[in-house]
Parts: structure tokens; C-alpha cells; sequence
């Protein structure tokens, strides 16, 4: 069951999905490795909540709530 | 040749292996742009053959206009739905993940890991930096020190620059022009008043921005930008802004003009172009004066309560404005995203940080200079102007020169605001250039004499050896205002003595032209003075920043918004019975 990657919690990771994104920024994600089968991770979330620090090949991405969640991932254990 | 034995005929060197299925569309539409010669001449077939597959926004917008590009947009729209038919997904994931697929193999190959990932060392500051009770004070700190610096910590540049142009260079240039007998006409005021005086206003200003570009280069270099834009983006974003759109906002209490630089850090065009229209509206330093001057004249009592309010005041229209223009202009505008990598923490290196600075404030005096010559050298054609009285060309009193005529067209339109004479328009057209003479015209239009600095004769050794000595001696002040980083003290003007004279003429001024609603009046000036432009500078660097059209935006919209502020102070406070 794919989730959307806004719903993990700090400290869970889980496998990229889909990718709902849309707009000019889904090619740059694209270009920075979110992509199918890829693992990331839930690093942090920022003092006021938003946005959220995700760690994926090894690099820090933090990303809003709402553009986390039009990533799709199956949550890993 | 059947279609799909098409497939990699048409690769040429190195390329990445998109997969048969890809491939064979690649060479389909490599055939369909060549046969447009117009589109094929302007991009490599097989790049942009990827990049329509890709569905890049910029290339489709660029092909719609070219002869035969809506032809190869419909091929275009037939190979991806047959693409993602085959693979059941997007195409754009698909060309991803082989570039990927053939980053990954490459780096299994080619990348050996030994040292200990610099990753958990970042990682160790970062619990600290972006911890959740800690990282808003870390935050703050961190600004303030960057404010500081543009403020405090370059003064004592900013005014050895000041006294180098108007001391020395300024006799240097008297000299030789008295060699060439010209001393005492009207060359002779136009190179002092008109092009010393506009030369200078942009030279003091390198100082401010060596000192921003520094605390810049730090803050980008080492990576802590990445981790301010990620502590306060939630905050700033509620007001449609970014998280990196705090620093210009602060570093526009001291000085407009670095901060409208500043927005450079933003890397969304929206984000950037709304942060620095609204940067203007944080009070910034050269205001405070006018504040102290009518705040101590008209509200004895409660002076800094003015002065603070009227900060609050710029505050929350930039706040109000903020959300209507989101909401309004900028709506239909790409929505910022916030997809911001947090790189791992590194030291910053000199020659960087010197580049950084010397690229940056050099490109500022280049492009700023213009405009600020030319308004300076038509100021002082109008000043020059004799209208009225017996005074020659450069040598007339400001009362009867074409600038006090100009202003005297212009008061009307103040009327409504409590203040419509020449004198508080003056003020206000000169407060265009730069808010820091604001008070000084006021001096010069609202008393009749002049104080004539007479400059003691020096010689071109002892000049030079002064510029050297003052140099060491602001350096030193530098040092010495260090400690000033964690202090504020806003209220250290002492010359309240020499302004008595200046302030009486001032209160009966504006009482005459408010019909006794005097302090109704002044309140009404203050938030002009704090809502419209800036100065000459300023619109320099919203030029060079945001371009001529919102430059234009900002300046009419900001003295529509002054008038019409100042408008309700003035009128609303006489039908409450204020004042």
C-alpha cells in the first residue's frame, strides 16, 4: 500500500512509489534521483513543523508538506 | 528499415541508453525534426528530441511559436502515449531512471569510499542548528549579527569614504579648477554639488555592501542559508513569501538598498520579485532621523512610541500588501516550491568570499551610478536655476531658485495631507534622492542662513596622509563597534541644540498649513516619508534586481500609497477630533 510521503513519521523511510508532482519542479526532482524504487528517509522536521528534511542517495532534501505528499511511497519497516 | 530496427542509428559519441522502446521514439522524432530545418538548425536533434519526451515546459512554450513546431508537438504527443502504453508509466520517470540506472553502475565502478562521510559531521551541527527548541534562536543570532554588520560595524567606512570625497578630493578638484580659473563659477558648483555630491551618494554606499556581500558569502558558503530558509519558511510562507525572504526583510532596517540585493539569494522569480517589493516598507535608517525630528517636535512626551509605531506601521502593510498581491497580481504566477537541498556544512574559503564580494559591490557602483548622476546633476540644475530675486546662474538663494518654484506646483496636491508648502515639498523631492537630507533641506528651506564650512588650507601630502590615517582610525572604530553587535542604541543623536531653531520653524510651518491640526499633520508626513520611495539608490538596485517594469510599479504604487496613508492619518484624525 503506497502512501504519500507526508504521512511518515521522523525516523521512518520508505520506497518512491509514484510521483504525482506536477509543474515545473517535478523535472528538477526527477533530476535530483526521486524516482521509482528509490529509498528515502525522514530525517527532520523543521522548528515550526514544516517543511520536512528527507535524506535520499546519501544528500539532504527538505521539501514542504504539501509537495511531500504528491510523492507516493510504500512505507519499509 | 521497420521501425523498431531504427532504434540507436542515430547516436553519435556518448549518449545514455534510454531502453529500446525510447530509443526507437528518439530516432522517430530526430526524423521529424529534421526535416524542419528551421527548428533543426536551432537544437541538437537527439537533446531535444529527450527533452519534448521529457514534456520540458520552456522547449514547448519555444516550439510553439517556430514554423512546424505545433507538427512535431502532436508526433511528439503520439510517442509518449505510445511510450507510456508500453511501460505504464510517465515518460519523463522512465528517461530518469535510466539516467540514473547509468549514474548508479558508473559510481559502483568508478567511486571508492574511505573516509568517513563529512554527512555525519554536518549532521551533528545540524541537530543543534535546526533543533526545535534551538533553531529559531540560532536563527535570530545569526540575523542580527548580519544586520549589525551592515549597520553598525560599516559605519565608520561609510564615513570615512564620505569624509574623503567631501574633504580632500572635493579641495583636490576645487584646486585644479582654480588653476584653470574657474573657481567660484557655476563649473565649479556643478562638479562640487551636482557630480561630487552624485559620485558620493553611490561610493558611501560600497562599504555597506562590501560588509553585506561578506556576511552573505559566509552565510551562503558555509551552508547556513539553506538552514535559515528551512527554520522560517513555515512563518514566511503564510504570507506567500519564502523562507530565505526573512534576510532581506531585516537587513531593509538598515539600509534598503543591500536588502533589494539580498533577494538575490531567491531563487524563484516570484519569490524574489515580491520580497523586493516589500522590502521598501521596512523603515530603514536614514528615516529614523526625520522620526526623532517631528516625534520630538510634535509628541514630546511619547517621541519613541512614534518612532516605534510608525516601524510597526511599515511592518504590517508590508504584511497586508504581501497577501493581496499574492492573492491578486502574483496568482497566477508559478507557485513558488520550496525543494531545497540542505548541503553538508563546509568552511568558507577567502578567495571565494572575496569574489563574492568584489564580483557583487563592483556591479552595483557600475549600474547604479547613472541613474543617481543624472538625478543628481538635474537637482542641481533646478537648485542653480534663479526664477525669482536677483541672484546669476549657481549662485542664487534656494528660495528663489527653480526648485523651490517646482515645489511650490507640486504642494498643492498635498494639501489634503495637513502639508502643502513648498518647504515640506522640498523635503519630500530631495527625500527622493535620499532620505539622509531630508532634514538638512528642511534646514535649508525653513532658515535663511548658510553655514559656510570654511576648509582649512592643506597641502596633497597632508591630504593623502589624512585619507591614510582616517582609514586606520575607522578600522579601529570597526573594532571597536564590535561589541555593539549584541547593544542598541538608537537614540544617541545629541544635536537637539542646534535643531531648536530649526524645529520652531518646522511647528509653525506645518501648523500654519494644517490650519492648527500641526501634529495631525506631521504624523501624516512621517508615514509618507516612511511609505514612499526610499531614495534614488534604491530605485537603482529595484532596476537592476526586479527590472524597469516593477521598478516603475514600486515607485507609483509606493507614492499612491503614501498619499493615500498619509491621506486617512490626516483626515481621519480631524473627523475623530484628534489633534
Amino acid at each position: 500500500m503506497s502512501v504519500p510521503l507526508s504521512d511518515l513519521k521522523v525516523g521512518e523511510t520508505g520506497v518512491i512509489a509514484k510521483m504525482n508532482f506536477k509543474g515545473a519542479a517535478r523535472q528538477r526532482l526527477l533530476a535530483m534521483g526521486l524516482v521509482k524504487g528509490e529509498t528515502i528517509l525522514v530525517k527532520r522536521v523543521a522548528p515550526l513543523g514544516d517543511p520536512i528534511d528527507f535524506v535520499i542517495k546519501g544528500y539532504h532534501l527538505s521539501l514542504r508538506k504539501t509537495e511531500a505528499s504528491e510523492i507516493l511511497v510504500e512505507p519499509q519497516g | 528499415m521497420k521501425s523498431h530496427e531504427r532504434a540507436y542509428t542515430q547516436r553519435d559519441g556518448f549518449s545514455i541508453d534510454y531502453g529500446r522502446e525510447a530509443e526507437e521514439e528518439i530516432v522517430r522524432l530526430q526524423e521529424e525534426i529534421t526535416r524542419q530545418t528551421n527548428i533543426e538548425s536551432q537544437f541538437p536533434s537527439r537533446w531535444l528530441a529527450i527533452k519534448l519526451l521529457e514534456g520540458d515546459h520552456d522547449i514547448q512554450t519555444s516550439l510553439k511559436e517556430l514554423k512546424g513546431g505545433s507538427e512535431l508537438l502532436a508526433a511528439v504527443e503520439k510517442s509518449i502515449a505510445h511510450l507510456e502504453k508500453i511501460y505504464g508509466d510517465d515518460v519523463d520517470v522512465i528517461i530518469a531512471d535510466h539516467r540514473y540506472g547509468w549514474i548508479n553502475g558508473l559510481v559502483r565502478e568508478a567511486v571508492k569510499h574511505n573516509s568517513p562521510d563529512r554527512l555525519t559531521k554536518s549532521d551533528k551541527v545540524d541537530r543543534i542548528v535546526t533543533h526545535r527548541l534551538l533553531g529559531i534562536p540560532i536563527f535570530l543570532i545569526a540575523m542580527w549579527v548580519v544586520f549589525k554588520m551592515t549597520t553598525d560595524i560599516s559605519a565608520p567606512y561609510l564615513d570615512w569614504v564620505d569624509g574623503v570625497i567631501s574633504g580632500p578630493i572635493t579641495n583636490w578638484i576645487v584646486s585644479i579648477l582654480g588653476v584653470l580659473g574657474l573657481d567660484g563659477s557655476w563649473v565649479e558648483s556643478l562638479f562640487v554639488d551636482g557630480i561630487i555630491a552624485g559620485v558620493g551618494g553611490v561610493l558611501v554606499f560600497v562599504p555597506v555592501m562590501m560588509f553585506l556581500y561578506l556576511a552573505l558569502a559566509i552565510l551562503e558558503d558555509s551552508g547556513y542559508m539553506a538552514r535559515a530558509a528551512f527554520v522560517m519558511d513555515r512563518l514566511m510562507h503564510m504570507l506567500g513569501l519564502h523562507g530565505k525572504s526573512f534576510l532581506p526583510m531585516l537587513i531593509g532596517f538598515g539600509c534598503t538598498v543591500p536588502a533589494l540585493y539580498a533577494t538575490r539569494t531567491l531563487e524563484n522569480e516570484k519569490d524574489r520579485i515580491l520580497t523586493g517589493l516589500l522590502v521598501p516598507f521596512m523603515s530603514c535608517g536614514a528615516r529614523l532621523p526625520v522620526y526623532i525630528l517631528f516625534g520630538t517636535i510634535f509628541f514630546p512626551e511619547n517621541a519613541s512610541g512614534v518612532v516605534f509605531g510608525l516601524y510597526l506601521l511599515g511592518i504590517i502593510t508590508a504584511i497586508i500588501l504581501g497577501i493581496v498581491l499574492n492573492k491578486t497580481l502574483f496568482k497566477n504566477k508559478e507557485q513558488s516550491t520550496f525543494v531545497m537541498e540542505l548541503p553538508p556544512y563546509r568552511l568558507p574559503t577567502l578567495r571565494g568570499i572575496w569574489f563574492h564580494m568584489w564580483e557583487r559591490t563592483s556591479s552595483f557602483v557600475r549600474k547604479a551610478w547613472t541613474i543617481i548622476m543624472a538625478t543628481s546633476i538635474v537637482l542641481w540644475i533646478l537648485m542653480a536655476l534663479p526664477v525669482n530675486g536677483n541672484g546669476s546662474f549657481a549662485d542664487t538663494d534656494v528660495r528663489n531658485s527653480a526648485f523651490a518654484t517646482a515645489n511650490e506646483a507640486i504642494a498643492p496636491v498635498l494639501a489634503p495631507l495637513g502639508f502643502d508648502s513648498w518647504e515640506a515639498s522640498s523635503a519630500l523631492v530631495t527625500g527622493f534622492v535620499a532620505k539622509e537630507v531630508v532634514v538638512s533641506t528642511m534646514a535649508q528651506v525653513y532658515t535663511v542662513e548658510e553655514v559656510e564650512e570654511e576648509a582649512e588650507a592643506t597641502t596633497f601630502f597632508e591630504d593623502v596622509g589624512e585619507i591614510i590615517t582616517s582609514f586606520i582610525g575607522a578600522t579601529g572604530d570597526t573594532i571597536k563597534s564590535l561589541p555593539l553587535i549584541f547593544g542598541v542604541n538608537l537614540f544617541e543623536e545629541g544635536e537637539e541644540d542646534e535643531l531648536t531653531d530649526l524645529m520652531l520653524a518646522v511647528r509653525s510651518g506645518f501648523e500654519e498649513s494644517s490650519g492648527g491640526h500641526g501634529a495631525l499633520a506631521s504624523m501624516a508626513f512621517m508615514v509618507f516619508v516612511l511609505i514612499y520611495t526610499p531614495c534614488m539608490v534604491a530605485i537603482a538596485a529595484e532596476k537592476q534586481e526586479l527590472g524597469a517594469k516593477w521598478m516603475w510599479f514600486s515607485i507609483i504604487g509606493q507614492l499612491a500609497l503614501a498619499w493615500l496613508m498619509a491621506f486617512v492619518v490626516f483626515q481621519g484624525g480631524i473627523l475623530l477630533g484628534l489633534g
